[in-house]
């Protein structure tokens, strides 16, 4: 193919020679012909294209928003062909590189293999591939090139970012046959204080408060809550309305956020964690545990992709037969533009489920953005705190998440 | 005394590396200076051999300026190195740092101002300087005094000599337009600016070539123009060598000025981001300085063999069509062959034939779609 610098000789080679023939100008004419001259007979040289194996090794095949990832990328000569490349490695167009390039310029002789290395950042979570790879033979002069494509692709996942949470909200009163560490609120065997009372014959005396029998003088023993493994229902809201605002400060980025979080630790805890994801259809993770499971629930959120119109009451009819009696569901969802949400609700609840909301609020981000005027939002604001206080008023547990709030102090609403 | 550490104070005077970036200037391979000094002497010879033959008073711009370019002589012999020199330092005027440039910046405006306005304006000094207590005249009292300013006033002096400077700028003016070609040509080199190699190129085209030589000859005087084209009646052969030359002269110049900033970009590569090439190690250093050297060197094999076969053609195509225009036959009746449309014509027939060639030889280069 012809480079800019091969066409801009050529142009004004013919140039000159036709301005030359106007003016009847020999050196015009001269001068025009040996620069079209040189230009024809460089078409003559060889472009060559190598022959080559390419290879990436990476830091890890995934990472979390805002993580690193450092590539280092080899490629083998296996042809006969020496001269310049121009290597260029294609990127997700989210990528940030913060270490080194991408592209290349290489000098490879015969069977050398040659690497280098870029480090990048990605503040999104989704399924990102790196390459394919363009590569680029020029002759000696730049005035022609050759261009191929290797369809060397190396795919990785960027996984949602987990905060640490500081408290613990979730309960449940279904405890499993297997004992763990979520508290039921119930007065068992645990490790976390319930209340005093009196010895009675048969307690243990390990239970023995001892200094409530100096202070009141008779026997008294600890009560601890009882700790149980949970089964856990993760519920996110990946409709079309959750795409709300821009880049990582949407609904459903929260959300997806949120919902890792929330999965580390109850995995940590050895509890069962479900992951339902709706918006055009259901897509589910069902209730296992490890890290194992959480490496599957990563990978669900990452793919989570704002689209479709599901609403809530028929997501929650087509999955409350299927789910254990009385887990606890986690649903994260802005609640906006879904009329059914009160009677999903209630459904729920008069199964005997416990739902916990955790909702960022798509309007903060419509305020950042300055798209819609003040008076339009102060009142859409207000319907919102009147829906979250009429679904509080249920008994409902509900967290307004604000923008740029962590996952904790959305927590703490509760 | 002797456990107490010595404590060396920064010296006020800054150093060499941070007034100018002279490693920019000697860059970090030899290779590539070489080529840029190269370049500049080609850039120097084209030029040159351009003005021998197109006088800057042959181009449009002078047609329709007409007398207002007082003053304007350009001589190829002075004009084209002091047009290089400063476009040359122009780029030694970028590569100072931060605020030295600035200084560097303000001192060449002041002197300008200054050259400008010094024999116009005459500034009247007073008596005091500053304001100063004087004794008091008219009180009639001795030793009473009071505080005055320096009187001090602008006289409008040689006023002559203002409009003969500014007749001088204006004929520097004229030298920039014209001598912008050696000008953006040295800027490009050094500075590693493609457009401005591209630019000095255009403008030698638009500038030199758009006229029929000769014009100068035919309002001005000979020695006012500056080279003896019409006096020696040149023969289109001659012409036609000159305009190889001068088309030979441009190929080196734009392959040699462009093959700098292309392996300025290759060691480039290499240097960590931000930081100096000598973080590199030896080994690192040699590595690069080698694969220079091999591309260098294979690169002028290429060049001059393309430039030898471009030579040949070129020769080839003026001797067939002398032949054709001086032999008696149908061919030189009907056509006009001692003359561009004649040369052309014979040119054509080469390229049919190269074309012919390349249909079977070479790589299959096609132009891309935009």
């Amino acid at each position: 193919m012809w480079s800019k610098k091969a066409a801009a000789v050529a142009g004004g080679a013919i140039f000159l020679t036709l301005a030359g023939l106007i003016r009847l100008n020999y050196l015009f004419i001269s001068a025009g012909l040996v620069m079209l001259t040189f230009v024809v007979i460089s078409s003559f040289l060889d472009v060559w294209m190598p022959n080559v194996k390419i290879r990436r090794e990476t830091t890890s095949d995934n990472i979390f928003e805002d993580g690193t990832m450092s590539v280092k990328f080899i490629i083998k000569n296996t042809g006969l062909g020496i001269g310049f490349v121009e290597i260029y490695d294609n990127l997700p167009p989210q990528a940030r590189i913060i270490k080194g390039s991408n592209y290349t310029l290489l000098y490879m002789k015969p069977w050398q293999e040659v690497s280098f290395e870029y480090s990048l950042k990605l503040p999104l979570r989704g399924h990102y591939h790196l390459g394919p790879v363009k590569m680029r033979v020029k002759d000696a002069f730049d005035l022609f090139y050759s261009e191929k494509i290797e369809e060397s692709i190396h795919s990785f996942s960027v996984f949602p970012q987990i905060e640490v949470l500081e408290e613990q909200v979730i309960t449940s009163r279904s405890p499993k046959l297997l004992s763990g560490a979520m508290p039921l609120n119930v007065i068992g065997t645990g490790t976390e204080f319930y209340s005093l009372r009196e010895f009675v014959p048969g307690d243990s005396l390990r239970s023995v408060n001892w200094k409530a029998l100096a202070k009141k003088g008779k026997m008294m023993v600890n009560e601890t809550v009882r700790e149980d493994v949970m089964d856990v229902i993760l519920l996110l809201d990946a409709r079309e309305v959750s795409a709300v605002g821009g880049g990582k400060d949407t609904p459903l980025e929260m959300s997806c956020r949120a919902a890792a979080t929330y999965a580390k630790q109850l995995l940590d805890e050895r509890n069962n964690v479900a992951l339902m994801v709706y918006g055009e259809t259901i897509e589910r993770v069902d209730l296992d545990r490890g890290e194992h499971h959480l490496f599957k629930i990563l990978t669900a959120l990452s793919s989570a992709k704002p689209q479709g119109n599901l609403k809530l009451e028929i997501v929650m009819k087509d999955l409350l037969p299927h789910l254990p009696s009385g887990s606890p569901i986690i649903l994260f969802s802005s609640l906006d533009d879904d009329h059914t949400i009160a009677e999903a609700f209630t459904s729920t609840v008069s199964r005997g489920f416990t739902i916990t909301t955790i909702s960022p609020s798509s309007l903060d981000f419509e305020e950042r953005m300055k798209r819609i005027p003040m008076e339009p939002l102060l009142i859409a604001k207000i319907e919102r705190d009147n829906m979250i206080s009429e679904l509080r008023s249920f008994g409902l547990q509900v967290g307004d998440w604000k923008y740029g709030d962590n996952v904790n102090t959305a927590l703490q609403e509760i | 005394m002797e456990g107490k550490p010595v404590e060396i104070k920064a010296s006020r005077i800054p150093k060499i590396d941070k007034i100018i970036n002279y490693k920019d200037f000697f860059g970090e391979y030899p290779i590539i200076f070489a080529i840029k000094i190269i370049s500049s002497l080609s850039l120097i010879y084209v030029i040159n051999e351009f003005y021998i033959y197109h006088n800057p008073m042959d181009s449009l711009l002078t047609k329709y300026l007409g007398n207002s370019l007082k003053g304007f002589d350009p001589n190829p012999d002075v004009f084209v190195p002091w047009c290089f020199a400063a476009g040359f330092l122009f780029y030694i005027f970028t590569i100072f740092k931060g605020r030295y440039k600035f200084f560097l910046f303000l001192l060449i405006a002041g002197s300008l101002g200054h050259y400008i306005a010094e024999p116009a304006i005459n500034v009247q000094q007073g008596e005091h300087i500053i304001p100063s207590k004087v004794e008091a005249e008219g009180l009639g009292e001795k030793n009473v005094t009071k505080w005055t300013w320096k009187p001090v006033k602008l006289v409008y002096d040689d006023v002559e000599e203002t409009e003969n400077r500014i007749d001088d700028a204006a004929s520097r003016l004229t030298n920039i337009i014209f001598g912008s070609m050696p000008f953006l040509g040295a800027y490009g080199i050094w500075k590693r600016k493609g457009w401005a190699i591209a630019a000095s190129i255009g403008l030698a085209i638009i500038i030199g070539f758009l006229y029929t030589p000769n014009l100068c000859l035919e309002n001005f005087e000979e020695s006012y123009c500056g080279y003896e084209t019409k006096q020696e009646e040149k023969t289109w052969n001659e012409y036609l060598s000159s305009g190889i030359f001068i088309g030979l002269g441009f190929v080196i110049y734009i392959e040699l000025s462009y093959a700098a900033i292309k392996y300025e970009n290759y060691a480039e590569q290499f240097k960590p981001a931000g930081l100096d090439i000598s973080l590199l190690t030896n080994a690192q250093r040699k590595s690069v300085s080698k694969t220079l050297r091999t591309l260098f060197v294979s690169y002028l094999i290429n060049l001059a063999v393309i430039l030898f076969v471009t030579f040949i053609i070129a020769e080839v195509v003026i001797n067939i069509n002398k032949y054709l225009a001086t032999s008696d036959g149908q061919i030189q009746d009907s056509i006009e062959l001692q003359g561009p449309y004649g040369i052309v014509f014979t040119s054509l027939l080469f390229f049919l034939l190269l074309g012919i060639i390349r249909m079977f030889i070479g790589p299959d280069n096609k132009m891309k779609e935009a």
